[in-house]
């Protein structure tokens, strides 16, 4: 899982060219969206759609499912070895 | 009255916040680049990241513009010729690459051509007239008739400009599509328009816009509708070497702007900044034959003291 | 000073000509249909049927062009037909499109992509300004040719252009209007977005998922009181009102409470000396996407308050079809005045919980409709409003 993890936030750098960022800055249950967490956008939310179905081959159809998957790399993960 | 208030460039020239562009300009040589500002002390960086470069470049030469006058702008027109190229190649390379429905929006989102007046009114939360002008190699006089239309209406500070960037895709349509020596080059400028004089030191007294098959008398037909001859030109900026020219000084700017369709912009800027290189120039004219078949025609006055 | 229609023209899913797309209104018939080419195939669109070339053919074109500038030809040259073009009248040329030639070039860039021989004239057609110039050359328009790219809102915008060059005496006439057609980049773009339907797409309604792509054209001829004094033209319609605002809130989606909207519509009621109790019918941009039709009524409920005159989107019959949707939905507002019509949004069931707004959904004639408010709303907040009047 922790494997899974740092993999995920290296990924989630790469796909939405936080350039300034290292998987170290990202904490596991930190809010991804709005402005508390990494300020993503509805944009990123696609994005992140993306990454799951391009390195998880994990198929989410309906954008407004993400909303619950993506609120931090805890749930991410979450899903990810609940669904592959 | 359409009088510049402020005008930035960035180009292949070492031309962003500079008093005056003549006195770094230099022919560009086999070894040009863009030179960029750092883009990171205009552009937050949740909004960077995402930005290609030809985005950072009107982001950043507007907001630049912004700080120069103050004035919160009421208009903003822009033209592009063939927009933003980097995530519209981009994106045709992922559809064209990717297999099953699941594709990264971002660069479809941003490949339209007015992905740059948008983000420009993003970025200084502009909620003003917002229009994104595209005609080829006269995308920026439109732009700017526009922008004047404006001022005529009544708009107080209108902001205006051009932007365009390079590919190296473009090389395989030179010598067939894209008939040019010169090399193939990004560039932004943008300016501010104001009815009132304050501190600028030009203003626009005319620019038209003509497509057609005939050209040959537009120059002297359109001076003559401004009560000058060409004789009157202390500068003529033009970008075909087939016009004969009869200027006091004839410039071709793409020597200094390298090529791309809205490089008449950067002459604008040279046209503007020249009446502070030399104190006794009056008119500066700028004859935009980039490509046949059109012509862009500028006649900047300097502002009488 | 008004400014005139003195001619319109239209193609889309829904018909060929104004006739047609009369006839469709009133038989209340969508256009959008199982896609027929392989890029559409999989997808309800609003597409016409004919291949490029057999455009040309049928149209009697004199130029081989991207869809996008064929369909543009097709509808300027409607809206054109009876004019005459003379010296003395200064005639110009602006046409809104997103993706210009893209459905021909982005077949070119296939090729080159897959090591075959792209065929590098045929990116001679992609440029958008392209396009324009080739509408102006067939309709023997020279000058002043100008394209618009604003995503959706191009054509309205054209259109407001094309008056503003009128009123200040640039212009006498103008043929304004919009243009585009479908591309495998525009499909694979509104998927890469999540907001397409693949049933038939519901504006307004709770349960709506998304957006039905179309493709077509829309263009106005727009003449001052002068001008029509030289051309002896009838009057069709005033345009008398039109305003662009952005919303300045996110890259795509709409400001919750529909700032650019309202400042839009707010702005064009201004210019036509018009308050909202004036409009009768509101031709709604109403994508279908859940974003825009909340926003978008919230908007008009900003506006209007509870007195919201009919209003309805005429996506559901001719899909949604970009750059040209202001074109379109113009040549549509102008039938309306005409007829008397209050025009049908398909496929309307559920009011939308938050603004509870219901639209027509019936095709009606004979009501007594002066003013006509149409909305079109682009990428990047670009929001323009076009009032359209009774003569």
């Amino acid at each position: 899982m922790s494997d899974l993890k740092e993999n995920l936030k290296a990924q989630i750098i790469e796909q939405l060219n936080l350039e300034d960022l290292t998987p170290a800055d990202i904490q596991d249950d930190a809010p991804l969206f709005g402005d508390q967490g990494l300020g993503l956008d509805s944009i990123d939310a696609l994005e992140f759609i993306v990454l799951l179905d391009a390195n998880y081959g994990i198929k989410i159809t309906d954008p407004n499912q993400g909303k619950e998957i993506f609120q931090s790399v805890n749930t991410l993960a979450d899903y990810i070895s609940k669904n592959q | 009255m359409y009088f510049i208030q402020h005008i930035e460039s960035i180009t292949h020239q070492d031309s962003f916040r500079k008093e005056n562009l003549w006195s770094n300009l230099k022919p560009l040589d086999s070894d040009h680049a863009l030179i960029s500002p750092d883009y990171k002390s205009y552009i937050p960086a949740a909004t960077l990241r995402r930005l290609s470069t030809i985005l950072r470049m009107g982001i950043t030469a507007s907001k630049e513009c912004q700080e120069k006058v103050f004035t919160e702008f009421d208009s903003i027109s822009v033209g592009t010729g063939l927009g933003c190229l980097t995530d519209t190649e981009k994106f045709l390379l992922t559809i064209n690459t990717v297999s099953g429905d699941i594709l990264s929006p971002t660069a479809f989102i941003q490949s339209t051509h007015n992905t740059i007046s948008g983000q420009i009114s993003l970025d200084l939360k502009n909620h003003a007239y917002n229009m994104t002008h595209t005609q080829n190699a006269i995308s920026f006089e439109v732009a700017l008739t526009d922008a004047m239309l404006c001022v005529y209406e009544g708009k107080k500070s209108v902001l205006t400009g051009a932007a365009d960037e390079a590919i190296s895709f473009l090389e395989r349509l030179r010598g067939t599509l894209i008939k040019t020596t010169h090399p193939f080059t990004s560039g932004v400028t943008f300016a501010v328009i104001s009815p009132n004089k304050n501190q600028s030191i030009a203003h626009i007294q005319a620019c038209e816009v003509l497509v057609s098959d005939q050209t040959e008398n537009a120059v002297p037909e359109f001076l003559k509708k401004h009560r000058c001859e060409l004789k009157d030109a202390d500068l003529i900026l033009e970008a075909g070497e087939q016009f004969a020219s009869t200027g006091k000084k004839h410039v071709n700017f793409l020597t200094y702007s390298g090529y791309y369709q809205s490089a008449s912009a950067f002459a604008f800027h040279l046209a503007h900044d020249w009446f502070i290189e030399n104190k006794t120039a009056q008119k500066a004219l700028i004859i935009n034959n980039l490509e046949s078949g059109k012509l862009g025609l500028t006649l900047l006055s300097r502002n009488e003291a | 000073m008004h400014i005139y229609v003195t001619g319109y023209g239209i193609i889309s899913s829904i018909g060929e000509n104004v006739e047609e797309t009369l006839h469709a209104l009133r038989s209340e018939k969508t256009g959008i249909r199982q896609g027929q080419k392989t890029y559409t195939e999989r997808f309800k669109v609003g597409e016409i049927r004919w291949s490029n070339n057999e455009l040309v053919e049928r149209f009697s074109l004199t130029q081989h062009a991207s869809r996008t500038a064929l369909l543009g030809m097709i509808a300027a040259k409607e809206a054109f037909k009876n004019h005459k073009l003379l010296a003395e009248i200064k005639t110009g040329l602006i046409s809104g499109t997103s993706v210009g030639g893209m459905d021909v070039s982005e077949l070119a860039y296939k090729d080159f992509l897959n090591s075959k021989t792209d065929d590098l004239n045929t990116y001679r057609n992609h440029p958008n300004g392209t396009t324009s110039e080739q509408i102006a050359k067939e309709l023997g328009i020279d000058g002043y040719v100008n394209t618009i790219s604003t995503a959706c809102s191009s054509a309205a915008n054209s259109i407001m252009l094309g008056a503003r060059m009128l009123l200040s005496g640039q212009l006498d006439r103008v043929v304004a209007g919009g243009t585009d057609g479908l591309s495998q980049f525009t499909i694979s773009g509104f998927r890469s977005l999540m907001i397409f339907d693949d049933e038939w797409c519901r504006p307004f309604d709770e349960t709506r998922k998304g957006l039905n792509l179309g493709e077509g054209a829309g263009f106005l001829v727009l003449e001052t009181e002068e001008t029509i004094r030289k051309t002896g033209k009838k009057p069709l319609a005033v345009l008398s009102g039109w305003s662009n605002a952005s919303d300045a809130y996110h890259q795509t989606a709409s400001s919750p409470e529909g700032l650019g909207a309202t400042l839009s519509m707010k702005g064009a009621l201004e210019v036509a000396g018009l308050k909202p109790e004036d409009i009768d019918y509101i031709n709604a941009h109403g994508t279908a996407t859940p974003n825009n039709d909340l926003s978008e009524s919230h908007g008009i409920r900003a506006i209007f308050g509870d007195a919201v005159p009919p209003f309805s989107s005429t996506k559901a019959y001719t899909g949604h079809t970009l750059a040209a949707s202001g074109g379109i939905e113009a040549v549509l507002g102008i039938l309306a005045l005409h007829n008397g019509s209050l025009l049908p949004n398909l496929n309307f069931s559920q009011a939308i919980e938050e603004t509870r707004l219901t639209p027509i959904k019936n095709y009606s004639e004979g009501h007594e409709i002066k003013h006509i408010l149409s909305n079109s709303f682009g990428f990047g907040g670009n929001n323009s409003t076009i009032i359209l009047s009774k003569i």
